[in-house]
């Protein structure tokens, strides 16, 4: 028998605070239940009988009470359980403004440039983008080369939740390499807490973007919504969200800007106990807060990160300029102000 | 016959007539020998009918009882010709289609319990394609063939020379094989870091080899060897491919 194997072998369990209850069921009362789930779809990448579901409506097990196999492995990898509020700015090697020469994006298009570098470097051999059909529903995309970027849909923000996390799980178990993620501050959290627990995640996801974020919605809200404020969504050309407003650019030419204080009633109760701005545990963090037009502002925290980057300026793949870090610093505190935790309780 | 190097004339060898005459008797001698004393070595199929060692390759058959659905024999035939079909009971079964099959024996050398085993039937015959493609009812029991044969031979080399032994009995063909190879394979944890706790392996098990028990807040996990068969099922359903299948 090979020596690194064994026959007997022991996993440390969960704590159970409902005695007698499913480890979801429990999952389900303080997390779920509880309004402070941030649909990261952790916890349905990991569960074994595939039995949690994600998509455009809250984290639910169907039939729970009987599937449920109780492992406990959701609540062991739910970013939120034992929730302590990640914020701040988070420990960063280097701050540049870039402007990617090959890729145009909603800003710089840095996401899509850091990803392409890295699978040119052969640090990663596939990624998980979010494309979009024409009703701005997201849909999964497995990027397994360059020329798979230059499609226009998988680039830019989508303001909805997809099943990335969920898409993981395959492309774990399908790389050879690595795997690169994207994913707003939850989500991020949500790896980290996965690549604890599971070895396997640990070893094969390699390059973990955080964008910035302060909230996302759920696809069938935002639609309805912005069919209220008189947007065609099939007809919008480009969004952003600067000063405050939401701006939406039509295909027309014609600008519709929304301010962002109007969004209030359709964001998710999970996003307003979210302190972390910049995704203080991902690898880089990208966004277009602190910048100039058409730049993106990019935090490299970790050596995997700095490497892309240094291959990046090497090859001279991006215009570089100036961060303004004050800018991102506002936002990043402003963050922590609307969104206390413990929430403050309604009068 | 026109070559390039001329005309090249194929004559009769020439023969004395006292060649013809000895060469005429010893063709009647042999013959009368034979007549007397036959002293063939071609076997006169289908009345006789070959012994066959006890490993031979020949038609598979199948045991629905031993069989518990883990696809092993599927995944590994080279030719692809074994196909798993979905049984009323909810199980999945193999069919084999002996058009594709090159009865290689994989299937059967590497079934954990010996559902699929091998007999010695090689000489069927069918009627077309379709009715090659055996269906897991039709490998229950022995394909249909009509024997004729009332002797078995076998050869034995008889003072430097090879001679044909013939019996008079009629063996059965689709008898279970004496010997039979086990694969040597046991299921363990190669990588205990990535499991979850999640006990799937535990109820996928179909020999009760894996147990389990929690001890001080940790989930116990416990393969035993001497029940494992090495199906490898339980690799299969690992959802964090925390087991392997390993050299016993």
């Amino acid at each position: 028998m090979s020596e690194a194997c064994y026959l007997k072998w022991d996993v440390e369990l969960p704590e159970r605070p409902i005695k007698g209850v499913k480890y979801f069921g429990n999952l389900k009362e303080f997390v779920i239940d509880s309004g402070i789930c941030s649909h990261c779809t952790t916890c349905a990448n990991i569960c074994p009988v595939r039995g949690i579901t994600a998509g455009d409506k809250p984290i639910d097990f169907p039939n729970w009470e009987e599937l449920c196999v109780d492992c406990g492995a959701c609540i062991r990898v739910c970013p939120r359980w034992n929730y302590v509020p990640l914020n701040g700015m988070g420990e960063f090697k280097e701050m540049v403004a870039a402007k990617s020469r090959r890729f145009t994006g909603q800003d710089g298009g840095m996401v899509t440039e850091i990803i392409a570098s890295a699978l040119e470097m052969g640090v990663i051999d596939r990624a998980i983008f979010v494309g979009r059909d024409d009703e701005w529903k997201p849909t999964i995309v497995h990027v397994k080369n360059i020329e798979q970027l230059e499609v226009e849909r998988v680039r830019g923000t989508k303001y909805s939740f997809a099943d990335v996390i969920v898409e993981l799980r395959d492309a774990v178990f399908h790389t050879e390499k690595g795997v690169g993620v994207i994913g707003t501050p939850c989500m991020v959290s949500g790896v980290r807490k996965l690549q604890k627990t599971v070895r396997r995640y640990h070893d094969r996801v390699k390059v973990v973007i955080g964008l910035f974020c302060t909230e996302n919605f759920y696809h069938h809200q935002l639609y309805s919504f912005l069919e209220e404020k008189g947007v065609d969504v099939k007809k919008i050309a480009k969004t952003d969200i600067t000063k405050g407003k939401f701006i939406a650019t039509m295909e027309s030419g014609d600008t519709i800007s929304i301010p962002v204080k109007e969004f209030e009633p359709i964001v998710p109760s999970g996003c307003k106990v979210c302190q972390d701005f910049s995704g203080v545990e991902s690898d880089v963090s990208v966004g277009s807060v602190g910048s100039p037009d058409g730049f993106s502002s990019v935090i490299v925290r970790t050596d995997v990160a700095k490497d892309i980057m240094d291959f990046i300026r090497k090859n001279d793949y991006a215009e570089l300029g100036e961060v303004k870090q004050t800018v991102i610093q506002k936002l990043v505190d402003f963050k922590i102000k609307i969104h206390p935790y413990p929430p403050k309780k309604k009068e | 016959m026109e070559t390039k190097f001329g005309r090249i004339k194929v004559l009769y060898p020439k023969q004395r007539l006292i060649d013809k005459i000895k060469g005429h008797v010893e063709a009647l001698n042999a013959g009368l020998k034979e007549a007397i004393k036959p002293g063939r070595i071609t076997i006169e199929y289908p009345r006789e009918r070959r012994e066959l060692p006890d490993n031979f390759r020949g038609f598979l058959l199948f045991d629905v009882d031993a069989c518990i659905s883990c696809f092993q024999c599927a995944f590994v035939c080279p030719a692809n010709a074994i196909n798993m079909r979905g049984a009323p009971n909810g199980r999945y079964y193999p069919c084999i289609d002996y058009t594709k099959c090159i009865f290689c024996h994989f299937c059967a050398d590497t079934c954990p319990r010996g559902a699929l085993h091998r007999t010695k039937i090689h000489d069927v015959a069918f009627s077309d394609m379709d009715e090659m493609l055996a269906t897991t009812e039709e490998l229950l029991k022995p394909p249909e063939m009509i024997r004729e044969d009332k002797y078995l031979v076998k050869y034995e080399i008889k003072d430097g020379d090879i001679v044909l032994v013939k019996e008079e009995t009629v063996v059965e063909l689709a008898e279970r094989p004496k010997f039979e190879i086990r694969p040597a394979k046991v299921s363990a944890c190669a990588h205990p870091e990535n499991c979850i706790a999640c006990t799937l392996c535990v109820m996928t098990c179909p020999s009760n080899a894996i147990s389990t028990k929690v001890e001080n807040g940790r989930r116990v996990l416990i393969i035993d060897p001497k029940l494992c068969t090495g199906c490898g099922l339980c690799v299969k359903e690992c959802p964090t491919c925390a087991l392997a299948l390993i050299e016993r």
